[in-house]
């Protein structure tokens, strides 16, 4: 080709891109379905794909069927973009993030005595396609009956057990649950045993969304849905038009769904924005897409290079210096409330930490703020003093520390009046001298930030004369979740709210949710002899420690649960001091920030602070930019 | 020729039965881990586990699980045929996500197959014919790079120059073909590029040696005595013969490739058997570890019954063996 004519070429080249480029312009400013509220606020415009880097794997886990499924990355989907509740949230960050606001259903009609909920469903809301019709009262009501389908493995349908009938339902011994009521296609009314002040929330979870029985039905082993998920809300998986649902044999896995590289979702045209607000929902992107990435670098070069808009992963600590660092960086950072404590557990059957004055001299000469640095200080988290994440509680213990220590690096000398007290103290001075003391067995995780922990434990703990002998795990939680392996103290733990109330928390020292194995009571609190032997681990916890003595919070738990709504955070919050102060069953070091990494095409970013991810529901991008 | 192609088959077919006996004897019955109470939620009671251990098929004996697992992969399962049953983590049939991810893994190896060859055997042959001069000095000094230089540093190292400094290439990921063949070449260019540095460093190295041992026989002694050009020494008597083991050599690499390249794979973000079998260890989804397993057992084997047929094709003394 001659330079003249590959010039022509070039200049023709050009034109027609342009044209192109015009043409796609004058496509882009159609304006999608259901957008119509959202079109140039305040300079944010809808449109554009926002694209998610997910680590590894999607990890869901009951195949993103909500009736099962328990991730939280799950329930950000579900409740920004996917399913509606009868009632659900605002999904901005804070406190006003956690309150329970109306969305399918107005707020109930609460019976004086707290027992009965009457739900009135908005006229208007549908499910998308293929179905494309109004949702009823039957719909919700089959929501609770796949809870109490044992065969569909409901991962948190305990929550749901104080409904009248339900544990009947679940045994097989009824056929509907008689608390559930449904006297016209818009109400729905629903008894509890007893009065449950967080009972709100827990509708609000995904699992209690209105399932369409139609399709529901077709599906009788756990996690099968999920691929098939029919939607409520704003947006629908990609491929939901294309489904057959005249019968079960017709349904098709939704082409959207690629359960090991991507997750798309697009508008659902039955989305009608007038039944829902846009203080919940702004809806601004056309499009979704969760994008599995095995590479985490990868995945941050890629956010930085605006090839993914955001990411659910956990940004490296050089990402986090550079980003913490760079000052036209700094707005792309985002840093949040992570609802979830980080925690050193101890064992109270076996020595030392069977002895309280231990524990408290554990909690008084542990290095915090040495935590925190190997965590990667601050912008990881605040230092935790008590159980419960202080946002959780309203402020209730915002300045309570019944440890204190100056900038929280130990205090050695209050530590050892604490163990001086104890019985593995032989001589008095302050240090652990019992053969016990020596050798303890302390289970971690074999990866950063636990393996940075280490060092500033074991520095702390020889201060009052224990010596850890540690085992870096790669499986952390299965060895430390069976009791039968007696393990006295272990660092790798951490847990986070299923919703903001504090008895999410409280789980974990409830005597009845004792398991032999997958057990979450690490520390055996209300354990006694007759349920060790239920669980057959008597003789696994007596060969070397104790099952006498062990003090109990069920009872407590039991109050603040049936607490009212006022009541409700002072009763917890007394709980967690009694906790930290008279049974000492944790370390508590962290609480844990999430911290998110976005793109410069982002232009609207907030947090859900009700599911802990990003508020999918209110992000915005640059359209042009992408 | 017939008998010992049956004779190998069913060697094969042995080979496969043992392969999945202790594949499903490391990952199902030593773990001391409950499989079902890994996928059970992280609150879940005594009956949600029972329920999911039955699900999963773990309430019963470890031989009928075993006798399950081998006749659904013979004759098939709900999902089709082979059949590897459902994975625990995704609760999808693992026969469609293998199907998806092998031909990923199959385009990486064969593409890395044509690069290795072309860059290893070439190099191997020049070092040989030059052995001890320049030529052969920088061949041996791009074989010890080759063979010394992590996969993953050159994978990462790749990315930083050609993606994120020059932005010659359009970074990780997978483009299939079919959507578009530009943006499918860039994005498997520099797998190729870095799987086949290694295996072309060993190619080179193989080649080498074999024709430099080849060059010292007595038939190209006479071969030169009877006033052959020496072009036509190598190439017709001295690669000919040298070039053999290599065959043997590319079945057996290009069956463990399809078994998955996993770090290529992993620092690539390539969806392939590679990356797929990574997570499964990963998350404990035993169905789905066992079920590459089988794969690339299948392929190894498979390829080494192509190699051996080849080979007694070749050479008749190899039948009677």
């Amino acid at each position: 080709m001659s330079k003249k004519r590959y010039l022509r070429f070039m200049a023709l080249f050009v034109v027609l891109a342009l044209t192109a480029a015009a043409c796609g312009g004058s496509e882009s400013d159609d304006e999608p379905s259901g957008s119509s509220q959202n079109e140039d606020e305040g300079g944010v415009q809808a449109g554009g794909v926002y694209r998610v880097g997910v680590l590894e794997s999607f990890n869901y886990t009951n195949g993103f069927d909500p009736t099962g499924e328990y991730l939280g990355s799950a329930f950000s989907m579900y409740g920004n973009l996917l399913l509606r509740t009868l009632v659900g949230y605002r999904h901005v960050a804070g406190d006003a993030g956690n309150e329970v606001i109306p969305d399918l259903a107005e707020l109930p009609e609460i019976s004086g005595d707290g027992l009965t909920y009457t739900f009135t469903i908005k006229d208007g809301v549908m499910f998308g396609p293929p179905l494309s019709r109004q949702i009823t009262s039957d719909d919700a009501l089959y929501a609770f009956e796949r809870i109490g389908t044992e065969s569909l493995v409901a991962q948190y349908g305990f929550y749901y057990d104080v409904i009248e009938g339900m544990e009947e339902f679940k045994s097989g011994k009824a056929d509907t649950i008689s608390g559930i009521s449904t006297p016209d296609d818009k109400t729905i009314e629903i008894t509890l045993t007893k009065p449950a002040g967080d009972f709100l929330q827990r509708v609000a979870m995904p699992a209690a969304a209105p399932v369409p029985r139609e399709v529901g039905e077709c599906f009788k082993k756990a996690g099968e849905y999920g691929r098939y998920l029919v939607s409520s809300g704003p947006y629908m998986t990609e491929g939901s038009d294309e489904q057959d649902a005249s019968s079960c044999d017709t349904l098709k896995p939704l082409s959207g769904f690629e359960v090991d590289s991507l997750h798309a979702f697009v508008r659902n045209p039955d989305y009608d924005p007038a039944t829902d607000t846009t203080e919940a929902r702004e809806n601004f992107p056309d499009r979704f897409e969760f994008i599995i990435n095995k590479n985490q670098k990868d995945i941050f070069d890629k956010v930085e290079a605006g090839e993914y808009e955001d990411e659910l992963s956990s940004p490296l600590p050089q990402v986090l210096k550079k980003y913490s660092t760079t000052p036209e960086l700094e707005d792309r950072l985002k840093i949040n409330s992570g609802d979830r404590t980080w925690y050193v557990s101890m064992n109270l059957t076996q020595p030392p930490f069977d002895d309280v004055h231990v524990r408290m001299a554990a909690n008084l000469v542990m290095d915090k703020e040495g935590l925190q640095r190997a965590w990667g200080g601050p912008l990881r988290g605040e230092i935790a003093t008590h159980v419960v994440p202080d946002v959780m509680l309203n402020g209730e213990l915002d300045d309570y520390d019944p440890y204190p220590s100056e900038n929280f690096a130990g205090d050695v000398d209050a530590a050892k009046e604490h163990m001086k007290l104890s019985k593995y103290d032989t001589d008095k001075d302050g240090l652990c001298d019992a053969p016990e003391c020596k050798g303890v067995l302390h289970y971690t995780r074999n990866v950063s930030p636990w393996t940075d922990m280490l060092p500033v434990e074991e520095a702390s703990f020889e201060k009052i004369g224990i010596e850890l002998q540690t085992r870096e795990l790669a499986d952390f939680y299965t060895p430390f979740q069976d009791v039968s392996k007696a393990v006295p103290i272990g660092s790798g733990a951490g847990w986070g709210k299923d919703y903001a109330d504090a008895s999410t928390f409280m789980v974990l020292f409830d005597s009845r949710s004792l398991l032999p194995t997958g057990n979450i009571n690490y520390s055996l609190i209300g354990l006694t002899p007759e349920v060790a032997a239920d669980l057959d681990v008597v003789e696994a916890l007596t060969a070397g420690g104790t099952l006498e003595g062990i003090p109990s919070v069920d009872a407590d738990i039991d109050a603040c649960t049936e607490a009212a709504e006022g009541e409700r955070n002072t009763c917890w919050a007394e709980l967690d001091k009694k906790l930290m102060e008279e049974i000492v069953p944790w370390i508590p070091y962290l609480d844990a920030t999430n911290v998110h990494i976005i793109s410069p095409n982002v232009t609207q970013w907030d947090y859900d602070q009700s599911a802990g991810y990003t508020a999918y529901a209110h992000v915005a991008v640059d359209a042009d930019a992408q | 020729m017939g008998r010992y192609i049956i004779r190998r088959v069913l060697w094969v077919a042995l080979v496969m039965l043992i392969v999945t006996f202790f594949a499903f004897l490391i990952f199902y019955v030593m773990p001391t881990a409950d499989a079902a109470t890994i996928f059970a939620g992280r609150q879940p009671t005594p009956e949600t586990i029972a329920e999911v251990r039955k699900q999963f098929g773990l309430d019963k004996e470890w031989y009928e699980q075993y006798g399950k697992f081998v006749s659904d992969i013979v004759t098939g399962d709900e999902y089709g045929w082979p059949g590897f049953n459902m994975s625990y983590a995704t609760r999808a049939p693992i026969r469609e996500t293998i199907f998806d991810r092998v031909g990923v893994t199959f385009q990486l190896a064969v593409g890395a197959a044509v690069l290795w060859l072309a860059i290893g055997i070439p190099i191997g042959i020049v070092s040989a014919i030059r052995k001890g001069k320049m030529p052969d000095r920088i061949g041996m000094g791009f074989a010890l790079f080759g063979v010394s230089a992590p996969v993953f540093w050159l994978g990462i190292m790749s990315l930083f120059i050609f993606w994120h400094k020059l932005q010659w290439t359009p970074g990780t990921g997978y483009v299939p073909f079919g959507e578009d063949p530009g943006e499918w070449f860039g994005h498997m260019i520099l797998p190729w590029g870095v799987l086949s540095m290694l295996y072309a460093a060993v190619y080179a190295r193989m080649v080498r040696s074999n024709l430099l041992e080849t060059m010292g026989e007595d038939y190209i002694r006479t071969a030169r005595a009877k006033g052959l050009k020496e072009s036509r020494v190598i190439g017709k008597h001295g690669l000919r013969a040298s070039l053999t083991p290599v065959v043997t050599m590319i079945g057996l690499d290009f069956g463990v490739l399809l078994g998955g390249a996993v770090v290529t794979e992993s620092v690539f973000n390539m969806n392939g058997l590679g990356s797929f079998l990574i997570n499964s260890v990963r998350v404990g989804d035993l169905p789905s570890v066992t079920a590459v397993i089988v794969f690339a057992a299948f392929f190894v084997t498979f390829l080494n019954l192509i190699v051996d047929i080849v080979y007694a094709y070749l050479d008749p003394r190899v039948r009677y063996a």
